[in-house]
């Protein structure tokens, strides 16, 4: 039984390698083609990848109609600078830099306007676009209402699961700042949390 | 408390779904931004500019020669004969026969009536032609690197028109010849 398992269990992570294998062997051709300016094979990419993007966006802007713009800017973005792509690294982890770089002028830009989208009143706050239940609702409207800041470093680190230094070069901020960022996030967090009676 | 809170508010963070979908299909705008731009001769910039040289070559040179036929400086004949090549800018606007053969006209019959004119009035007449000339090859250049720009290309009919309007006045003329398809 031992035995039969082990060999289920190696053949299962073979798959499993086999599988994953194919998957970046195929992005790897729809990446080529879409550098040859093949708009279906970038639309491919867009369709694996607009998830993880959109999510990112969301919760960094904490508003949903920030977060379509940011998205369609990022991938905008992408289709211009894909002959920039080496592979040096993952295409998505290329495509998370975008889209932070998207998020980060787009709250630039809104500062010098005066606009932030989070004080418009029709705007839908993203904590209940999420798909976040019960107490991960909470955590995730706590998040929406943090600083900017730490809201940034917070989402990256504990969230994406970026480390340090590369949620820092991804903002354009120092490591240590980064780390400053996430624990005034987690104080500010317990602020609000405890308070609800957060027992994660 | 603080490192027991903390251990917790990771664990869900872990937990928050990274993948969200839009609540629409993003694609369309963003193929919108992404389709390349209709395929354009390269030709194109370079027929505008064309003719602008052309253009402003011509009417340099018919002006010289009326400046110089009524001053008593020994004549040089000039031809003012000007030369269209058909040039055409963005989608809607092309240099057709018909206003190169107006044009041409009013040429020929500029020529006559500025050997006529006192030099003060020709050399009015000539910065008039000159500024408008420049424009003519200041919006051409713009338009080399922004072809499709309805602006330049409003501009750059503007300028034309104005040209020949100043042509008209000048030889007397009445002739109804351009119209915005011939342009």
């Amino acid at each position: 039984m031992a035995v039969l398992l082990t060999a289920s269990s190696s053949d299962y992570s073979r798959t499993m390698a086999s599988a994953s294998a194919d998957i970046i062997a195929e992005e790897d051709v729809l990446i080529r083609r879409a550098q040859r300016s093949d708009a279906r094979a970038f639309e491919a990419l867009y369709r694996v990848h607009v998830d993880r993007v959109y999510g990112l966006c969301l919760r960094m802007t904490g508003n949903v109609s920030e977060a379509e713009d940011c998205t369609q800017e990022a991938f905008i973005q992408a289709w211009n600078k894909l002959d920039r792509f080496r592979g040096d690294s993952a295409f998505s982890t290329w495509l998370h830099r975008i889209a932070v770089n998207a998020v980060l002028g787009r709250m630039r830009k809104s500062k010098r306007e005066q606009d932030r989208i989070q004080a418009v009143a029709d705007t839908r706050p993203a904590a209940l676009e999420t798909g976040d239940t019960g107490e991960l609702r909470d955590l995730a409207q706590a998040v929406d209402r943090l600083p900017e800041g730490a809201r940034h470093v917070f989402v990256l680190h504990a969230v994406y699961g970026y480390s340090h230094d590369e949620a820092a070069s991804m903002l354009g901020i120092a490591t240590g700042t980064s780390k400053a960022q996430l624990h005034r996030a987690r104080k500010l967090l317990a602020q609000q949390l405890e308070e609800q009676g957060f027992e994660a | 408390m603080t490192d027991t809170f903390d251990d917790k508010l990771d664990r869900a963070a872990r937990q928050l779904a990274p993948e969200i979908s839009p609540e629409r299909d993003l694609w369309p705008g963003i193929a919108e931004a992404i389709e390349p731009a209709p395929r354009r001769s390269r030709w194109t910039p370079m027929l505008a500019q064309a003719a602008a040289v052309v253009l402003l070559v011509g009417a340099s040179s018919g002006i010289t020669y009326v400046l110089t036929a009524g001053s008593g400086v020994p004549d040089t004949q000039i031809s003012p004969e000007l030369v269209f090549e058909q040039a055409s800018f963005g989608n809607d606007y092309n240099l057709g026969p018909e206003f190169q053969q107006a044009r041409n006209g009013l040429r020929a019959e500029l020529d006559a009536e500025m050997a006529r004119l006192s030099p003060e009035a020709r050399e009015n007449i000539q910065a008039n032609l000159d500024l408008i000339h420049q424009a003519i090859v200041e919006v051409n250049a713009a338009l080399a690197e922004q072809p499709d720009n309805v602006v330049l290309q409003q501009k750059l009919l503007r300028a034309y028109r104005e040209e020949l309007t100043l042509l008209r006045r000048v030889g007397g003329l009445t002739r109804n010849v351009m119209t915005r398809n011939d342009i």
